[in-house]
């Protein structure tokens, strides 16, 4: 039990899994559990098989917890001791949740999709099988080959999935329940801690600064919610708290977007107005500037919230936005700034053009100006469909031909009479019908049994496996061509000839195992 | 399409036309030809502009001796920009379809700021700065030193443009602001004196009102415009709040601060200079005895600071002697101040007249009338004389002046309110005076009064006949037109009532009430699942909506809303505001859809469009009413009704309509357009306030949508919305909002087309 001289991080006694009373450890690395009285473990797993751990409800008889992997599988354990149970599974199952997005990151995606990719497509998965666990090349060859390629002929696919936004209200779906003593709880899941850190950049640096050395998660949550930052509304009490950097982060991030003016001219509000009032003149009836200092309490804690809700709706939009437009929206950075900074505007900026002529379009006052499609108008619709021809092999016959022998044929056939003064006579007929059939004299020669059925199944699976792999060989390397990196020059003359190489002396055994089997 | 109004030809760049379009330039036709002045409401996206502009044209090329000119005022920059680029396409049309050469220039004018193309200046934020800046380097003294001292720095454009940009007329053309700058840039010339130089002999000016309408500026750049121009006051629904804007001071214990450093510095200027300089200062004498037309002779770029009130009045005098020598007026200066500090220090709020203040000024401390009106152009001469270049650090020194002369020379329409402190914080000494203009027919009295034609038009211009009388002038024609839609694609509401029965208003009894705000609250949660894209909200004002906003925070309804759309809210910082207005944009875009709250009156509500997606329905929460207990409006109020017989509450509900219709008018620009107009109060249904809302928005209020419940208005929402989704083609509108040249030739079009315009 104790070979293993890994970290223990807890024990516990009295869990069930199937059926069966046992000790549950969770070590470093991995979770595993054996039966009671033996000292080897019937289940482990590496924290970075798990994909994600499942609770039962609180309140529920059982108290159990589910481990699912990434293979689909999953493992149950029944926490079975009557007076400890709930806390020993709350103990296990937090200690879970800070181990499992560690792990989380080694086991990434990428993994994942190659997992999913060989399950998918079996023909791979041999290819694998031949040219990696046989070790003619390397995985990551393998790979390199095979990922990029998804990405290119795939990429449309990729990229046209949508990226998930964030909803608006997340903040609202935790709305804390009072747990009955004066206290509040918050449901946090990892979706809405996502939507957290996507919105708040400032506070995914505060987490990665201080969890876990300096707080524990739930501490550092707990903060969170207590914090002056969450509650903006609220008066701020103390300023000793981690969030007051964010806050003040926050204000620093929408300053510099306010600063950054907008880019589209008609809804700048600053260069609405062509000529202001100078200071003193017109009427001030409407509200008197209220300075800060002047304000109320309650005046400035609204003030707050209307920040606040800008702010957050802003980092929302951005959130959902910003890793799909990087690309576009430097490029669009670098032209506004172009267009609208006063002294570099040596040409229009362009949007502003675009916006002026949106704003004064009447599109029904136009004739629909939508550019007309021209009627594709062939003459020769056979040109267009087989395009230029060398003029030598121009022995097609074209439809206009085809047509052109078909009624012909019909003609003749509408006009054919029969001449039955010269048809074979009837024995001749049936002679030459018995030599026609099959094993008659004229059939003798043609093979009677197609390649495919007098070859066993299994030795043409295996010269399919053989030939995908020296195709896939072969691929690889006419990828290396044109030889233009030092890299390529290796992968070449290195160990691609002795992958080839390898791969027929492969198709050798095959061959010589399949003669000595035939004789 | 050419077009045949009643014997002009005209010229329409479009190959279909609304009949409301047709309508509207037969009556501006009838204005033009009889010389007089008109208002025209037409509903906003009906191609206002372009009718306008297509018939103006069309007259000033077949008449050119009647109207020398179109001096087209729009209220923002985007509209300006706007405007011009509908009379290039119209002139585009032209040249295409005449194929002749077109000798027809028109322009854009903007500030300073927006056309300097001198790479220092231009950089500067604030229009103010640009101004101050520019001046620096281009008064006629500032050249004259460079004359003696090369390193002078100057503007090389304005130099360029000086020398060589007065000698060849603009060529014929159509300049858009970028379009000048441009040409700035090629040439090597000053855009913005070019524009203003070009306005003399432009045949189209596209400008904003304050060169027209604020005679500071009025004075500087539209003096020389010709009397036979046609002047259109676009948007002009608030032209009223404009004119009286633009002849208002208020004055502050800083102001009057920053006046003594400026007094102080003359002083030691004047001391400095009578040092070195004393015949410069007699030649000033010397000119000032002569009279102030000649000391006036000056260069363009000098005239920075003009005279607040109207030049003739004035100009024929010569200065009186006691402030004609520099130091007499310093010292004058000096005691006006002394008396201004003194009569900020009150404990009570204190109301008078002009003539009141007048007289008690004589009594305190021997200031004449006489020598105030002066006081302005007094001061410029003085700050040209002493070679100042950075005149925007004198701007409370100029502002104490204009209204000695504005006190001075108006002795009615204007009222004189000190307050000790601002009413909500009384314990807080803030004193203030204004000297607030309560008559918009000053400012805009000149203009009616020099050019033939003024045309005052608006989406949103109810009722009607209210502005002449406001304005003080007498149309010829007053019109407005309604909407022909082939689909009904506005949707007016009234709102009255919460689902349990709970009646909503912003009435300031209820102001505070919890239902209210609840089901105003549930009203908004509501639409944001119905709606789809943008919902823009209009509140009352800041701190209504701030309250609201806290409130509904507080109730989880902001967090349920976030559910469905994202939030934005306007706030008073202008680039705040302009970045949520481009996110809540950006939201209607990507499809999320958003919520804009902003507030009536507010910047938002005055100049930014909702198109199609951007506002698909426009929720009014509450009566926007002024704030009522302003001094000034009383004031005000008391004036309107003792010299042109409106009644208070007739003004205000007219006045709180307006920015109604204006707030939903928003969401709809265009007949392919749709949106919900709701107005969320039951005083909406009153008759006295249904009444004054623009009549292509009033004719869709069925009686059935008087006072609906929130659940109500949200069915007919969903039933909107689902017709207006259908697909619409421009031939669902053919023959009946939208026509073709035959169609609008045929008899019975035409007499259907003579119902459109609504006289009054």
């Amino acid at each position: 039990m104790a070979s293993l001289s890994e970290e223990v991080l807890l024990v516990v006694k009295k869990v069930r899994q199937k059926k069966q009373d046992g000790t549950l450890y969770l070590m470093a690395e991995r979770i595993a559990w054996g039966p009671e009285g033996k000292d080897r473990f019937t289940v482990s797993h590496s924290y970075s098989d798990i994909r994600c751990q499942k609770i039962s409800p609180d309140g529920k008889a059982k108290v159990q917890l589910q481990l699912v992997l990434h293979t689909g599988e999953s493992t149950t354990f029944h926490f079975a001791n009557e007076s400890t149970s709930r806390k020993d599974w709350e103990a296990a199952k937090e200690l879970l949740q800070q181990l499992l997005p560690k792990f989380k990151k080694k086991a990434n995606k990428e993994l994942e999709e190659k997992n999913k990719m060989l399950q998918e497509d079996p023909v791979l998965f041999q290819l694998y099988k031949d040219l990696v666990v046989s070790q003619v090349i390397s995985a990551e060859e393998f790979w390199a080959n095979r990922l990029g390629g998804i990405n290119n002929g795939e990429s449309a696919a990729c990229e046209n999935k949508q990226e998930v936004g964030i909803s608006g209200a997340f903040l609202a779906d935790i709305r804390p329940q009072t747990d009955g003593c004066n206290g509040l709880r918050y449901n946090l899941t990892a979706d809405i801690i996502e939507s957290i850190f996507r919105t708040y950049p400032a506070v995914k640096q505060k987490y990665k600064e201080n969890v876990p050395h300096n707080l524990t998660e739930k501490e550092f949550w707990t903060r969170f919610f207590q914090s002056h930052y969450f509650h903006r509304d609220r008066i701020s009490t103390g300023t000793q708290d981690i969030f007051s950097e964010c806050a003040r982060q926050d204000e620093k991030g929408l300053k510099s977007l306010v600063t950054q003016g907008v880019k589209n001219p008609m809804v700048d509000l600053l260069s609405l107005e062509d000529k202001t009032l100078d200071e003193g003149y017109g009427i001030s009836s409407a509200l008197p500037s209220t300075s800060h200092a002047s304000r109320t309490v309650k005046e400035s804690s609204n003030f707050a919230i209307i920040k606040r809700f800008n702010h957050h709706s802003a980092m929302v939009l951005a959130a959902g936005s910003r890793k799909r437009d990087v690309p576009a929206d430097q490029a669009s950075e670098t032209s506004s700034t172009d267009g609208n900074s006063r002294d570099s505007d040596f040409f229009q900026p362009p949007l502003k053009k675009v916006k002026l002529q949106e704003a004064i379009e009447y599109e029904d006052l136009q004739q629909e100006n939508r550019p007309k499609t021209v009627a594709l108008n062939l003459k020769k619709s056979d040109r267009y469909a087989h395009g230029p021809v060398p003029l030598q092999s121009q022995q097609y016959t074209t439809s206009q031909d085809i047509i052109n022998s078909v009624n012909y044929i019909k003609h003749e056939m509408s006009n054919y009479k029969p001449n039955l003064t010269q048809v074979l006579s009837s024995a001749a007929a049936s002679s030459a019908i018995a030599a026609l059939s099959p094993g008659g004299v004229l059939m003798q020669q043609v093979a009677q049994q197609a390649i495919n059925q007098m070859v066993p199944t299994e030795i043409q699976a295996e010269l399919k496996h053989l030939y995908v792999a020296a195709g896939e060989l072969l691929r690889h390397f006419w990828t290396c061509f044109p030889v233009n990196t030092a890299f390529l020059e290796e992968k070449l003359t290195g160990h691609l000839e002795c992958m080839l190489q390898a791969a027929y002396s492969k198709f050798h055994i095959w061959q010589t195992r399949r003669m000595m089997r035939k004789t | 399409m050419k077009l045949n109004i009643d014997g002009l030809l005209v010229y329409f760049p479009y190959d279909y036309i609304y009949p409301e379009q047709y309508s509207y330039m037969l009556e501006l036709k009838r204005t033009l030809d009889a010389k007089g002045h008109g208002v025209l409401e037409m509903p906003s996206g009906t191609g206002k502009t372009i009718s306008l502009l297509s018939l103006i044209v069309a007259y000033q090329r077949a008449f050119p001796l009647e109207v020398t000119k179109l001096i087209y005022c729009s209220r923002t920059v985007p509209e300006i920009e706007k405007v011009v680029e509908e009379l290039r396409k119209l002139m585009e049309f032209y040249a295409k379809e005449t194929e002749e050469v077109n000798n027809f220039l028109a322009l854009a004018l903007s500030s300073r700021k927006n056309l300097c193309i001198h790479p220092e200046v231009s950089s500067l934020r604030f229009g103010k700065e640009v101004d101050g800046k520019c001046h620096s380097l281009t008064a006629s003294y500032v050249r004259a030193q460079r004359h003696g001292n090369p390193n002078q720095p100057v503007c090389r454009f304005y130099e360029e443009f000086d020398a060589v940009g007065r000698q060849v007329p603009l060529p014929a053309g159509v300049y858009n602001l970028d379009d000048l700058k441009d040409l700035g840039r090629r040439k090597g010339w000053c855009p913005y004196y070019l524009a203003r130089y070009s306005i003399l002999h432009a045949n189209i000016v596209v400008y904003s009102y304050h060169y027209l309408l604020d005679p500071k500026i009025a004075d500087l750049v539209s003096k020389e415009l010709a009397k036979k121009s046609v002047v259109v006051f676009d948007e002009a629904h608030n032209i009223d709040n404009v004119c009286i804007d633009s002849m208002s001071v208020n004055i502050t214990r800083r102001t009057l601060d920053r006046c003594q450093n400026n007094v102080d510095t003359l002083q030691n200027t004047i001391q400095r200079i009578k040092e070195t300089d004393a015949a410069k200062l007699r030649e000033e004498y010397r000119r000032l005895v002569e009279g102030l037309k000649e000391a006036n002779v000056a260069r363009e770029t000098d005239v920075y600071l003009a005279n607040p009130v109207l030049p003739d009045e004035i100009l024929k005098e010569a200065v009186p002697g006691s402030i004609r020598t520099a130091e007499h007026f310093v010292g004058f200066l000096r005691r006006f101040l002394e008396y201004l500090k003194s009569r900020l220090r009150v404990q009570h709020v204190v109301q008078e007249s002009a003539p009141q203040f007048l007289k008690d000024i004589f009594d305190k401390v021997c200031i004449d009338r006489k020598p105030l009106r002066f006081c302005a152009e007094r001061l410029q001469s003085l700050l040209r004389t002493l070679e100042i270049t950075d005149i925007s650090d004198f701007s409370a020194v100029t502002l104490i002046s204009n209204f000695a002369t504005l006190v001075s020379t108006y002795s009615q329409g204007f009222t004189i309110i000190i307050e000790p402190f601002e009413d909500r914080t009384p314990t807080i000494a803030n004193p203030v005076l204004h000297f607030s203009c309560m008559d918009p027919s000053i400012a805009i009295k000149p203009v009616f009064q020099r050019f033939q034609s003024v045309i005052i038009t608006s989406g949103t211009l109810s009722p009607v006949d209210i502005y002449p009388r406001i304005l003080d002038f007498r149309p010829v024609t007053m019109a407005s037109f309604t909407m022909t839609l082939a689909r009904t694609c506005l949707c007016p509401l009234i709102v009255g009532r919460g689902n349990d029965q709970v009646a909503l208003s912003s009435k300031f009894e209820t102001r505070e009430d919890f239902a209210v705000i609840r089901n105003y609250g549930n009203l908004l949660l509501e639409m944001s699942a119905v709606v789809p894209d943008g919902i823009v909200a209009f509140f009352t004002s800041y701190v209504y909506m701030e309250n609201i906003v806290a409130s509904w925070y507080e109730q989880g309804i902001l967090e349920n809303i976030q559910r469905n759309k994202l939030i934005f809210i306007e706030t008073q910082d202008a680039a705040e505001t302009s970045m949520a207005l481009e996110k809540y944009q950006e939201a209607c875009e990507n499809g999320r859809g958003a919520i804009l709250l902003s507030v009536a009156r507010g910047k938002v509500s005055e100049g930014i469009d909702f198109v199609h997606h951007f506002g698909r329905a426009v929720i009014m929460f509450g009566v926007p009413y002024v704030y009522t207990q302003s001094r000034i409006l009383k004031a005000r109020l008391e004036y309107l009704r003792d010299q042109f017989q409106i009644r208070e509450n007739d003004f205000l509900t007219f006045d709180a309509m307006r920015h109604a219709a204006q707030c939903v008018g928003r969401a709809i620009r265009g007949k392919t357009d749709y949106g919900l107009m709701i107005f969320a109060d039951k005083r909406y249904a009153r008759a006295d306030k249904r009444g004054k809302l623009p009549r292509w928005i009033q004719e869709h209020i069925n009686d059935g949508s008087l006072n609906l419940t929130v659940d109500e208005a949200v069915q007919l929402s969903k039933h909107f919305l689902r017709q207006m989704a259908q697909p619409f083609s421009q031939v669902d509108q053919l023959g009946l909002s939208l026509l073709t040249l035959e169609q609008l030739e045929s008899p019975e079009m035409l007499k259907k087309i003579a119902q459109i315009a609504h006289q009054t």
